[in-house]
């Protein structure tokens, strides 16, 4: 249940501005760690700046979506998710110039997989990336099961995501029981989806519980098919003094919606190159961590084959 | 437990069944035929362990382990120099802090661990302490006194009750026989008819022995329990005092969902929720699964957290 988890307790935030804060001081941390650690030939124009990551962070996580939306087994919506809620969590204290998301958002992916009990090997998995030839499969492997520590223990080993695609099937079940005044609640469906897809994609599931953005999409697709719900708010689920407030959340997640932009290619183009450099440059700081957690104590986990960088047009 | 036997003879108990180990304070084992051969002087040392024993020391072994043997031995020799009671302690604190020195020393010794200042610790607790070791001795033998005169009362109360019991039944035994002599003389010398007399004798037999049965019924009862104490006695019978406490209440779990009350699983069908979620597959039901319960999570999960939060 969503009421006592470590989601509710931990990672609800109040407000987008406490969220542009911890993305902030991630970027400034990694800035820091690269200043301080004195190497020569470092500029601050180098370092990508907090838009251009937000861009980037953006197009990674459509890549991550898309990715997911193509897996063969068809994957549940609740584990594209989770999927999701890892990557947005896992970069609220770590810069993607830090980590690269084009293996961290594999590496989501692969345990939502495990979290939410959609069963698939690790062959099967990466047998998903088509454009890799077996031996490139293998290597991305490699790569995923050594982040894999490092975001579950980025994620605090909060591993439960609540979605809200569950309570919108509970609400849907509730208007038709309760609230016969609503003629097909069934053709509120397909926009409902939608809404919720799009929230995925934004804060809102950092910000709101996953039954606030469910009844949101509910009735958001109600006002658009013309239909308004306000007293089955009021009268079935009792929502009375708070109503205000109701509304009130429900205006800012569609303003998050709105606000929602897809990132331009030609920025995507323009500022891919300055987060490759930074890993090339920099990612020998990186790769200790990488390669296993000697330093940390954990088991060591050594790579079976040498690994080769790839790019992102393999993964497609 | 067969493969017990002694060290140096490797007899075992299998092959002599009367085989007796015996045990001295060092904690190892020899059987008594190797133990009068090599004590033969009345002194020695150990075979196994070279510490210098008497053989008046060697006891048998009871456990199966002879370092339980051993340390029942020290725990007796350290006992009688560590003989405070608890109430010669200010506070329980203080009392099983000495218990635990106590055992830390019995352990000490059984285990060989820093045996010479332990000896030298023992020493010095004996002489600092004298006055109270003495005291408590005594004490102890008295208590024991006590305990054995009582015994012995109880005894000497028994051996009386026997004889009394004895001379009584010799009593009854003589009156019945002077009884049956009076009868034989009087029907020797009277001049009344045998019948009457018989009745008569008859009658006073009857009387003897409802004079026997009563006396034996009116038995001294006992004054003395065996535990000692005085039975008939007035014991004050106060009630116990009772001790007042705020009664347990019971209050149903609540949990709070931070959003509207969700129906009980049993309600759904009657609310008519299960009208609108898919009908369970009877292959479905096999591992218990019931539309109410995918329909009860549903609603769950739809209302947790729903209200918005408070300030």
């Amino acid at each position: 249940m969503f009421h006592n988890s470590s989601q509710r307790k931990y990672w609800i935030f109040r407000s987008e501005d406490e969220l542009e804060n911890m993305r902030r001081s991630a970027n400034q941390k990694f800035r820091n760690k690269i200043l301080d650690s004195g190497k020569s030939a470092v500029s601050e124009s180098m370092f990508l700046e907090r838009h251009e990551e937000d861009v980037l962070f953006k197009h990674y996580e459509r890549r991550l979506l898309d990715f997911c939306n193509a897996f063969k087994p068809v994957m549940p919506k609740s584990v594209v998710g989770t999927a999701m809620m890892y990557f947005r969590r896992f970069y609220l204290s770590n810069s993607i110039m830090e980590y690269h998301p084009r293996i961290i958002m594999l590496t989501c992916a692969y345990l939502s997989c495990k979290v939410d009990e959609f069963n698939v090997s690790c062959t099967q998995f990466v047998g998903n990336l088509l454009q890799e030839t077996p031996a490139g499969q293998e290597r991305v492997l490699e790569q995923i099961l050594e982040f894999e520590l490092l975001l579950i223990q980025q994620l605090n080993f909060h591993l439960v995501v609540h979605n809200p695609y569950r309570p919108m099937e509970g609400l849907l079940i509730d208007l038709k029981t309760r609230y016969p005044m609503l003629e097909s609640p069934e053709s509120l469906r397909r926009s409902a989806d939608d809404f919720l897809t799009q929230a995925s994609m934004t804060d809102a599931g950092l910000l709101f519980p996953p039954s606030q953005i469910a009844l949101t999409a509910i009735v958001n697709s109600a006002s658009r098919a013309g239909l308004h719900m306000e007293s089955y708010l009021t009268e079935c689920l009792g929502l009375k003094e708070d109503i205000s407030k109701m509304y009130d959340s429900m205006r800012r997640m569609k303003t998050l919606l709105k606000k929602y932009e897809l990132p331009k290619l030609e920025e995507v183009n323009s500022y891919k190159p300055k987060l490759e450099r930074i890993h090339a440059e920099f990612g020998t700081a990186s790769n200790k961590r990488k390669r296993g957690y000697e330093d940390d104590g954990h088991v060591a986990k050594e790579p079976r084959l040498v690994e080769e960088e790839w790019t992102d047009e393999d993964l497609v | 437990m067969d493969d017990q036997g002694c060290p140096r003879c490797k007899t075992t108990k299998y092959r002599n069944p009367s085989l007796k180990l015996m045990v001295n304070v060092c904690g190892h084992t020899l059987c008594e035929n190797c133990v009068e051969m090599l004590f033969v002087r009345g002194s020695g040392n150990c075979v196994q362990c070279d510490t210098p024993l008497r053989k008046c020391n060697f006891r048998v072994q009871l456990f199966e382990d002879p370092t339980v043997d051993k340390e029942v031995e020290i725990r007796k020799k350290v006992l009688k120099i560590y003989n405070k009671k608890d109430f010669d302690f200010a506070s329980l604190r203080e009392y099983n802090d000495y218990l635990e020195q106590v055992e830390d020393i019995v352990y000490n010794l059984t285990n060989n661990v820093d045996v010479e200042n332990t000896k030298l610790r023992m020493e010095q607790y004996q002489r600092e302490n004298r006055d109270l070791i003495q005291r408590n001795k005594a004490t102890l033998t008295r208590e024991q006194e006590e305990l054995e005169e009582l015994l012995l009362m109880e005894q000497q109360g028994n051996e009386q009750r026997r004889l009394e019991l004895l001379q009584e039944e010799q009593r009854q035994l003589q009156t019945k026989r002077k009884n049956k002599q009076a009868l034989l003389d009087e029907l020797e010398q009277s001049q009344v008819p045998a019948t009457i007399l018989l009745a008569k004798h008859k009658v006073r037999a009857a009387q003897l022995e409802t004079q026997i049965e009563q006396q034996k019924q009116t038995v001294k009862p006992t004054t003395l329990f065996s535990t000692g104490i005085h039975l008939r006695q007035t014991v004050s019978l106060l009630p116990v005092p009772k001790i007042e406490e705020v009664l347990y209440h019971y209050k149903p779990l609540h949990v709070e969902t931070y959003g509207p009350p969700v129906p009980e699983l049993e309600q759904l069908s009657r609310v008519g929720y299960l009208n609108h979620v898919r009908a369970a597959m009877p292959q479905d039901t096999a591992g218990g699964y019931t539309s109410a319960l995918a329909c009860h999570r549903a609603i769950q999960d739809a209302f947790s957290g729903l209200f918005p939060l408070k300030g």
